[in-house]
């Protein structure tokens, strides 16, 4: 037996329902561009049948009672999410080294008639030039001139690198910032969702803010999250609340503890030379907790910051410099220092047109932090050319010391009096050089190459992920017109209702008055 | 799979910068061309590069070098020239002094004219080219090689004989002046002032010994410059050599970075086009949604 006005109820559910349906459907088109957005969807449950009555088993109605609308899920596959942070680390440590590279490429400037390499070239055919000219005093003033130009280009290199260097640092900062900005961030909607859960809301807009939040700090650094269930009773769909752990650090960090609350911010140290010495882990709350302290050399964790860490520079494992930058200064410098020493040697053997001794060519600081940075012509070749050693015997018209010192460039280490350290035996000057700048445009080659495949990944993911989460304008039209209709027949319905209860009340046992 | 409109924007998006790109190499190649701009597009072309830039730049020099070269000799050689023919000139004068029939006053005029044959060759041996004296070994500049008092009488003459020498192609240096000493020695002026003297002389002196002493600085002369044009040979030999280093070496840094400019027009243009199609593309893929025909 149905209740005479049980239709009128089932309409009014299916009204309610159709129109939150729309509403929602609504809100979806709103955030059709909406970055980080979840589409919806309205799980439409069936009133139970289950009707009240004095039997105790109650009376199974065989009429449906209509429709309500259950929670409101996103749709939503969280290992997609996995894969999508995992290759987002990888694209943002790779960018990172692509760019930094790039840069390096930018300083270096090879091959162009403004790098290293011309300028050695052109010294060298400067001292050609002098060996068939010694006694002329503007050949002498060219090779000054253009020794000079060396030993300029030497130190802007050092000095541009190392300023690069010192961006890298400021960078590092900057992410670090970040990165615990986000932490804190996820913390406060972890305590949001929490206090909300429990009386079995589902938070959406939350849930979609906090992963967006977790995608960005996938980008600089690996991390896992897990989800613990709030308390009370949470919907069976909430998500519950996030634990951040640091990935690939040797040990486990948990950046945001998820159950108590609490958020272990980041912290960089840098020593003097502006190498990353370690990471430390602290909560900012609580001071009395340990802090996690990691080396540099064990941070493994992919992304930005370890992007940022390897091109910047770091202390590995043996208590040395390590980096790409820092290997290319010190290759530099030995290059710097090694051709100093070799072209002094060189050009003290020879004799000069005044009665003075012949001194040093070059000056430079090995003991410097970047000796490279400290190469200059000496002090009395500027002011006297007259003092370069162009001749082998004396006489003014021997230009055969100048011929010596331009074949320093190409001359091999092993021919050497004093062989110099780290270059190699069967290496010069210029082809050490040469292979400097080969190694450089490997490595960042190789940067490229990872940057456009981690992308690739990474995008083959966030298509995943649109397909099964973006919003489909086309697909939200269709649900629209869907639930209209059903709007509008629900409506109908009760139309039917009405009229059915206006035949009972008014029109029926008058028996035909 | 499910396909959404923000999956077709990013898409397209991401498809017409990576097809900027390429547009964008391609012209940097057109504008520049070369094959490559910086080490990491090719690192082996641009290790490369810079080597042939080096060899390229190496053998420009050694050219300049030879003009170097060419510059001593030629001038070495015209002033052994001279001399030859001033030389020639004593002999005759010898020659004619030692007949007999001429009288003292006669024979005065041939000791002035042989006077002023000694003075043009102190001249010779004096010689500058450039501010440099070129019969000097490598004393090149500061005291002329041979000194003369007030009369006119030669005082010293420099001993330098070391060879000036410069460097033709890699580790091959050449002597480019000649041996003053085995032409312009002390002897050779002095028995040219002995010749004068004994003309001079009343007593008639036999100027035989003379003809043979100018015989023998004649043979000095021309052996000096029979060894200076075989390395005048030898420099020519080299210049060919070095020319055709040259358009060697060029040819293999051109074919090792130039670009070949129609292979990149033709990819610039097939770029081109699918740039085009991409955007027409895009832009029916993305207009119409089911809003369009919804009324």
């Amino acid at each position: 037996m149905v209740s005479t006005f049980s239709g009128l109820e089932v309409a009014k559910r299916a009204l309610s329902t159709q129109q939150a349906a729309l509403y929602t459907t609504s809100h979806n088109i709103a955030n059709a561009n909406t970055e980080g957005y979840t589409r919806q969807r309205v799980n439409f449950e069936q009133v139970s049948t289950l009707s009240v009555s004095r039997y105790t088993e109650g009376v199974k109605s065989d009429i449906g009672s209509g429709v309500q609308a259950g929670s409101i899920e996103r749709i939503r596959d969280r290992f997609l999410d996995v894969q999508y942070r995992n290759e987002s680390s990888k694209l943002g440590y790779y960018e990172q080294r692509a760019e930094a590279m790039a840069q390096m490429e930018t300083i270096m400037n090879e091959p162009s008639e403004e790098g290293l390499a011309y300028t050695m070239s052109q010294f060298s055919d400067a001292l050609q030039d002098l060996s068939t000219n010694p006694e002329d005093s503007g050949s002498r003033s060219v090779v000054s001139q253009r020794g000079q130009a060396v030993a300029d280009t030497f130190s802007y290199l050092s000095t541009s690198l190392e300023q690069v260097r010192g961006d890298l640092n400021s960078q590092i900062d900057v992410t670090e910032t970040e990165f615990n900005s986000i932490l804190t961030q996820i913390n406060n909607l972890n305590e949001q969702i929490g206090s909300v859960e429990p009386h079995g809301h589902v938070p959406n807009d939350l849930y979609d803010e906090r992963d967006r939040l977790l995608d960005s700090l996938s980008a600089i650094a690996n991390v896992s999250v897990s989800y613990e269930k709030s308390s009370g009773q949470p919907s069976e769909i909430a998500m519950g609340k996030a634990t951040v752990t640091l990935n690939g650090v040797g040990q486990d960090v948990t950046l945001v503890d998820g159950n108590i609350y609490q958020v272990n911010h980041m912290e960089v140290t840098s020593n003097e030379n502006n190498n990353v010495e370690s990471f430390t882990f602290s909560n900012p709350n609580d001071t009395t907790a340990t802090p996690v302290t990691i080396d540099a050399a064990d941070y493994a964790s992919t992304g930005e910051l370890k992007g940022l860490m390897e091109m910047n520079g770091y202390v590995d494992a043996d208590g040395e410099a390590a980096g790409y930058y820092n290997e290319m200064l010190s290759d530099l410098d030995q290059m710097a220092v090694a051709f100093v020493a070799e072209f002094n040697r060189v050009h003290q053997n020879g004799s000069n047109l005044t009665d003075d001794a012949t001194g040093d060519f070059y000056t430079i600081d090995p003991a410097a932090t970047r000796p490279a940075a400290t190469m200059a012509v000496s002090e009395d070749i500027i002011n006297d050319p007259k003092r370069i050693a162009a001749s082998l015997s004396g006489p003014s018209g021997d230009g055969e010391n100048a011929i010596e010192l331009s074949n320093v460039f190409s001359k091999l280490q092993a021919d050497y009096e004093v062989p110099a350290e780290g270059l190699g035996n069967k290496t010069s000057i210029k082809s050490f050089y040469e292979s400097m700048i080969g190694q450089m445009g490997v490595v960042t080659q190789e940067a490229n190459r990872m940057v456009s495949n981690a992308g690739v990944l990474q995008q083959q993911v966030e298509e995943n992920r649109s397909s099964v989460s973006a919003v489909s304008l086309d697909e939200e039209m269709t649900n629209m017109i869907k639930f209209q209709h059903a709007y509008n027949a629900a409506a109908r319905s009760m139309t039917a209702v009405d009229e059915m209860l206006d035949r009972i009340i008014n029109n029926m046992g008058l028996v035909g008055r | 799979m499910r396909v959404t409109q923000s999956m077709l924007t990013n898409n397209m998006l991401k498809n017409l910068s990576s097809s900027y790109s390429n547009l964008d190499k391609y012209m940097d190649q057109l504008s520049t061309g070369k094959k490559i701009n910086r080490p990491s597009d090719d690192p082996v072309i641009a290790m490369k590069g810079m080597n042939y830039r080096t060899q390229v730049s190496d053998v420009e020099q050694f050219q300049r070098n030879i003009s170097e070269v060419n510059n001593w000799m030629d001038n070495s050689d015209s002033q052994l020239d001279e001399t030859t023919q001033a030389l020639q000139r004593l002999r005759e004068l010898a020659v004619q002094g030692s007949n007999g029939t001429y009288e003292d006053g006669q024979r005065e005029n041939i000791a002035a004219e042989v006077d002023q044959l000694k003075e043009h060759l102190i001249d010779i041996a004096n010689t500058e080219v450039n501010g440099k004296y070129i019969f000097n070994g490598t004393s090149t500049t500061g005291e002329a090689p041979v000194t003369v008092d007030e009369d006119g009488n030669v005082t010293g003459v420099s001993t330098n004989d070391d060879a000036v020498r410069i460097e033709v192609t890699d580790g091959t240096k050449l002597q480019v002046n000649v041996t003053a000493g085995n032409v312009f020695s002390e002897e050779f002026f002095k028995d040219i002032e002995a010749f004068s003297t004994a003309l001079k002389s009343d007593t008639d002196e036999d100027l035989d010994s003379h003809i043979a002493t100018m015989d023998t600085h004649i043979n000095n002369t021309v052996n000096e410059r029979a060894d200076l044009g075989a390395r005048m040979n030898r420099v020519e030999l080299i210049v060919n050599r070095l020319e055709n280093q040259s358009i060697s070496a060029n040819k293999m840094m051109s074919d090792n970075e130039d670009a070949d400019l129609e292979e990149v027009i033709i990819q610039l243009t097939t770029q081109e086009s699918v740039h085009r199609a991409a955007l027409s593309a895009g832009s029916r893929v993305i207009q119409p949604s089911l809003l369009d025909f919804l009324s």
